[in-house]
């Protein structure tokens, strides 16, 4: 995360945004074993594989650069008892998933394996 | 970026066009709807890299069909599992904004039978495998 700025406090008791902000670090630790566990393919399916490996820390690293601005508007919501639904990051961590799921596949079905 | 206004009001016509009207609901159950979303693309990443595993570090133990069917079956539920949750996160989203019953998730019985089949073909193979 960026460096520790002032955060607005809110009156929420059940730490909404906390959590959420918690479950986006998650998801980018997760993110990161699976592009550990990627490079367990490099030494059998060659260097297409860096490919994988590199989108998987790509997208920890957007997420993780992100958090602030998502914690600060959540806390900005809950404050302001309106928020609209953050559409672009839901949208663009599932594309990311699923381009590496069809990457997944394709190295599977389609590249040579090297014993 | 979708937080200009926070009002929610003004924001730029895709999102609002993707999210078909109604009025924003408690942020709390937005922010809920997000943590669960969460919940799923992580699952979906662990299918993710039992796929990669399983290609990857059963060559000892299991012939190359084998390891190739389970990891794709792997991977084909974690496509599933990660573009579905977007689709259950967003109908969600839709239901909360127009105040109408939240949907089922069809991704849950899919991760259960999924996880199930894959379990079902290695339980099969070990016991199969000559020793």
């Amino acid at each position: 995360m960026a460096a520790p700025q002032h955060l607005p406090g809110h009156g929420d008791a059940g730490l909404q945004p906390e959590r959420t902000d918690l479950a986006w670090g998650r998801t980018t630790l997760s993110m990161l074993v699976a592009a550990a566990i990627f490079l367990r393919w490099l030494p059998h399916h060659g260097w297409f594989v860096g490919a994988l490996v590199a989108a998987a820390i790509i997208t920890a690293t957007s997420i993780n650069l992100t958090r602030q601005r998502r914690l600060h508007r959540a806390i900005h919501g809950i404050n302001q008892e309106s928020m609209p639904p953050d559409v672009t990051s839901t949208a663009s961590v599932a594309a990311s998933v699923v381009i590496l799921a069809l990457l997944g596949i394709y190295t599977v079905l389609f590249l040579p394996l090297n014993p | 970026m979708a937080d200009t206004n926070p009002q929610g009001r003004g924001r730029d016509g895709i999102s609002a066009r993707i999210l078909g009207g109604g009025t924003d609901p408690d942020p709390r159950f937005t922010l809920a709807n997000e943590r669960t979303f969460l919940a799923w693309i992580r699952t979906s990443l662990a299918m993710l890299a039992g796929g990669v595993a399983a290609e990857a570090f059963m060559a000892d133990f299991f012939g190359p069909e084998l390891r190739k069917t389970v990891s794709v079956l792997l991977l084909a539920l974690a496509l599933l599992i990660g573009g579905g949750s977007f689709f259950r996160w967003l109908n969600i989203e839709r239901a909360m904004r127009h105040k109408t019953p939240l949907p089922l998730p069809w991704i849950a019985p899919l991760l259960a039978v999924g996880a199930a089949l894959v379990a079902v073909i290695m339980v099969a193979f070990v016991l199969a495998r000559p020793n």
